[in-house]
């Protein structure tokens, strides 16, 4: 076996460590993306048997964003199996509760219940905010691509830009500034 | 109450020292900002006459009879926030119609909601729901 080939078969073989920006992105569109790279569906290797999935390292879980209301209209159901013991938590309230509940419940969900998702899950590491341990961020080899791009406040541009940036409207000739 | 009494006793003693002229034809010179200085018991207020800023960026309008966002053509979203702070004061407001001069429909249609730096109003610090981060389709957003 030549060397070129050597390194390909670690390559295929090793697993791989990705992480993800979670800021401004749905969880449920960033969960049809990260369960590919958690369950090795990117790899030409892949088959259902295979145990080729990657880690996958979220960061800012704690920033996703939802479209509209949804962060009082989506639910999530419990029940404990006693008499009386359904409860009912809108996301919001899960989110305060956890802010890395609402992606792991979502990356869980978009995957079919068979005996592999619980190790799939196992891959997937979720950190509310940027503070990631140094060991995990030292295997990190690959960033995954955002789904949604991320919206620019007034006060992120640079001075130059706001001031050089085409003007709609000027002045009237005798306005007083405030 | 009190300003009123005041003003009232004003007029009455001496009328003739409010007999001026506050109409003018011309518009009152250029844009300017009025400053108070105060030293010891001397209040200056003077009007700093100074030129337009956006002049050399302002989009020259070809349509003699559309209003500047309907004759730029523009589709203003609530993410275009560059565009959306020309029509706003210092301190978040949105511009009245008479500065703006905009048609009434696209003067209702920009509201915008930009907060100035020094605002209070974090949404990091809203109640419930309001304070995490949401966002909205801008290829369903209408009108
Ligand atoms: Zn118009």
């Amino acid at each position: 076996m030549s060397a070129l080939k050597r390194v390909q078969q670690w390559a295929t073989f090793a697993r791989i460590w990705h992480v993800y920006d979670a800021a401004w992105q749905n969880p449920f569109e960033s969960a049809q993306v990260l369960k590919k790279y958690l369950k090795g569906m990117h790899k030409p290797i892949y088959h259902p048997m295979n145990d080729c999935g990657d880690h996958v390292i979220v960061l800012n879980s704690a920033e996703i964003a939802l479209p509209g209301d949804e962060w009082k209209k989506r639910v999530y159901f419990h029940h404990t199996g006693y008499p009386g013991g359904a409860s009912w938590t809108l996301a919001w309230e899960l989110h305060n509760k956890d802010p890395t509940m609402v992606l792991r419940k979502a990356v869980y969900n978009s995957m079919k219940g068979n005996l592999q998702r619980r190790y799939t899950m196992e891959r997937l590491h979720i950190f509310p905010d940027a503070n990631v341990p140094k060991e995990l961020m030292g295997n990190v080899s690959n960033q995954i691509r955002q789904v949604r791009p991320i919206p620019k406040r007034l006060d992120h541009y640079p001075e130059e830009d706001v001031t050089q940036f085409p003007k709609v409207i000027d002045y009237p000739k005798d306005y007083v500034v405030k | 109450m009190s300003l009123l009494w005041f003003s009232k006793n004003v007029l009455s003693k001496n009328s003739v020292l409010f007999n001026f002229r506050s109409i003018s034809t011309t518009p009152q010179l250029q844009i300017k900002e009025i400053k108070e200085i105060q030293k010891g018991k001397e209040l200056t207020i003077y009007g700093e006459i100074f030129k337009s800023p956006r002049e050399p960026y302002v989009l020259n309008n070809n349509h003699s009879s559309a209003c500047p966002v309907c004759a730029s053509g523009l589709d203003i979203k609530h993410t275009d926030v560059l565009i959306l702070s020309q029509f706003v004061r210092s301190d978040g407001c949105m511009l009245p119609r008479r500065i703006t001069g905009l048609c009434r429909k696209q003067q209702k249609r920009l509201m915008p909601n930009l907060n100035p730096s020094w605002s209070k109003k974090d949404p990091k610090r809203r109640y419930g729901w309001k304070k995490f981060n949401k966002y909205f389709d801008e290829s369903t957003i209408k009108c």
